[in-house]
């Protein structure tokens, strides 16, 4: 039974959609002038150079790397751990686990920037770069934790039982027969976690110090003049987007087909609800 | 958790299954430094979040003791009822479109046979992940005054004047929006589609059954409990959206997200901008058991597929 004609008119149309108004802003990044309307005047580079000497932009660039760093790394360690022991357990604190750690998937993210916000000024903690990496560590969390244990969940028990029945205890068994099978797919969430920790804005907003991230800049430039040098962040930003997706994907979808033949690319989005 | 920690065994013939074995402490405890960052950076500022809108506030300030007068005060606010309707009417038509939009791609790409559905696949997923704010910017870019739509017609010359209706209202904001969610929404209802064999659609049209039955009695209830939670999932993230009526919104479209950012970051009414949060946090509440209650009652919540 293949799709009818009407359903793949759809699809082109949405791919067209979907990514037009992306290669819009490209396509400007890329102006002789100033200009970001027709007609389209030639191509250039300026754009580029001109944020690449830009200091406001390096401080941003690298703030945004900072926190995205740290960010995936603590996610890394905390959302492996609790994937694992989800995966492995059959306490009946799973169900509410589940909740806690699917809730900030559900929430949008003014409330949860406006209650760190408010967590931070009654601690009197200042914003900084740190309030920001708290932040995106909550907001990236689910995705992490649905990917790492959807892929602990597909593993094949016989492994780690084996390894128990010849004396080799949790640590071990993690190390030596868990993680070997596993690694591909924790690498590849944590880069799906640096992404959206690079492009987060929503939260941000609420819970940035002194030092903006790159969104922040984006946000402030949009509000004085729009020119093309905003078209050249952007478009970097994507790719940069774009590539370290490639490369979740890559990782994801080959710790799976070494696992099972198949891979599931819904879960990168946390597409799919906990059970 | 006291289910959790498992004496070691005293002798082979006795030894508990090998998985608990290899894990004696509990496996669970593992789920303990996640389950308290979330608990702590969380849990416990939403509660303060929440107390914040039962107390008196000032200027940049709160104090107690506990009241309602807050909640009394906003829905008394014609002002907020406006936005708040705003705020329905975006979020209802982004959540709309964005389904109605997704649901034939959705099933091309789970019936094709095409070799393009990778790349479709991959399309998908990758503008899921491009830049919230670039978005917003493209938009802002194509369709304002002297922006792509308005200066390409005008080059062609099939308009004197820019078209003004394109941007500032709430078609360029809820035009947005579906391009934001557009694609978690096709990857929702795809997923939803994935138990559901061609043999199905087959049979059923070796019945007799025509396109709209088809569509009518086979897929849609396939994909009713995907689609609901899609609809939530658009209609909350756009009604509490704070940045792109901001941008692409006119000043009669303003959102109730708006309001609630600029009491926490402009007017500095903290516990005014509380309650309008959580007030907006019930309606949200009431939304997600109306859709459970109605796949309920149309009993596709449990919907089961022989494989």
């Amino acid at each position: 039974m293949s799709p009818g004609r009407f359903t793949g008119l759809v699809t082109v149309a949405g791919m067209l959609f979907l990514w037009l108004p992306l290669l819009v802003v490209v396509l400007f990044s890329l102006h002789t002038t100033a200009s970001l309307s027709f007609p389209f005047d030639g191509f250039s580079l300026r754009w580029y150079e001109r944020i690449s000497e830009s200091p406001e932009v390096r401080a941003a660039a690298r703030n945004s790397l900072v926190v995205a760093t740290s960010t995936a790394l603590v996610t890394l360690v905390l959302a492996t751990l609790a994937a694992y022991g989800m995966s492995r357990s059959r306490s009946r604190w799973r169900a509410p686990l589940s909740l806690l750690f699917f809730l900030p998937i559900t929430l949008p993210g003014l409330f949860i920037g406006i209650a760190l916000l408010i967590a931070f000024s009654r601690l009197e903690y200042s914003l900084s770069l740190v309030t920001v990496t708290v932040a995106h560590l909550v907001y990236v969390f689910p995705f992490f934790f649905l990917l790492a244990r959807a892929a602990l969940e597909r593993l094949d028990p016989a492994l780690e039982e084996a390894a128990a029945d010849l004396g080799a205890t949790g640590w071990t068994i993690f190390r030596r027969v868990t993680l070997p099978q596993v690694w591909p797919v924790l690498v590849g969430a944590a880069c799906l976690a640096f992404a959206l920790s690079f492009d987060e804005f929503i939260i941000t907003f609420f819970v940035v110090g002194p030092d903006p991230t790159l969104p922040l800049f984006i946000w402030s430039s949009l509000r004085r003049t729009i020119d093309p040098s905003i078209n050249a962040i952007s478009t970097l930003l994507l790719a940069f987007t774009v590539l370290l997706f490639v490369v979740t994907f890559a990782l994801t979808s080959w710790g799976e087909r070494r696992r099972r033949g198949t891979v599931d690319p819904l879960v990168l989005t946390g597409a799919q609800e906990p059970r | 958790m006291s289910a959790v920690a498992e004496p070691p065994a005293a002798s082979p013939a006795r030894a508990p299954a090998p998985r608990e074995r290899g894990l004696r402490l509990g496996p669970v405890l593992l789920t303990l430094p996640a389950a308290l960052t979330l608990l702590l950076f969380l849990i416990a500022p939403l509660a303060a979040f929440a107390v914040y809108s039962f107390l008196t506030g000032s200027l940049y300030e709160v104090s107690g003791p506990l009241t309602l007068e807050n909640y009394r005060e906003i829905a008394q606010s014609e002002l907020n009822r406006k936005l708040a309707r705003n705020s329905l009417i975006v979020g209802l038509l982004a959540a709309v479109s964005s389904v109605v939009i997704a649901l034939p791609i959705a099933y091309w790409l789970r019936y094709t046979t095409s070799r393009t559905k990778t790349l479709v696949l991959f399309l998908i997923v990758a503008s899921f992940l491009a830049s919230y704010l670039v978005r917003i910017y493209a938009w802002r870019t194509i369709l304002g005054a002297e922006g792509v739509i308005n200066s390409g017609l005008g080059a062609l010359g099939i308009v004197d004047e820019p078209l003004t209706f394109l941007v500032f209202n709430r078609f360029a904001v809820t035009l947005a929006l579906v391009h934001i969610y557009l694609p978690y929404v096709i990857l929702v209802i795809y997923a939803g589609l994935g138990p559901l064999q061609p043999a199905y659609l087959e049979a059923a049209q070796d019945l007799g059954a025509g396109w709209v039955q088809r569509w009518r009695r086979v897929v849609l209830p396939a994909v009713a409990a995907p689609v609901g939670s899609a609809l939530l999932f658009v209609f909350v993230l756009s009604a509490a959206d704070y940045v792109t009526p901001q941008f692409l919104g006119g000043t009669a479209s303003v959102m109730i997200g708006v309001q609630v950012q600029v009491a926490f970051q402009g007017t500095g009414d903290y516990a005014g901008g509380a309650a309008i949060s959580f007030a907006l946090l019930a309606g949200f509440l009431v939304c997600y058991g109306l859709v459970a209650l109605g796949l309920r009652l149309a009993r596709l919540d449990r919907l089961r597929f022989a494989s």
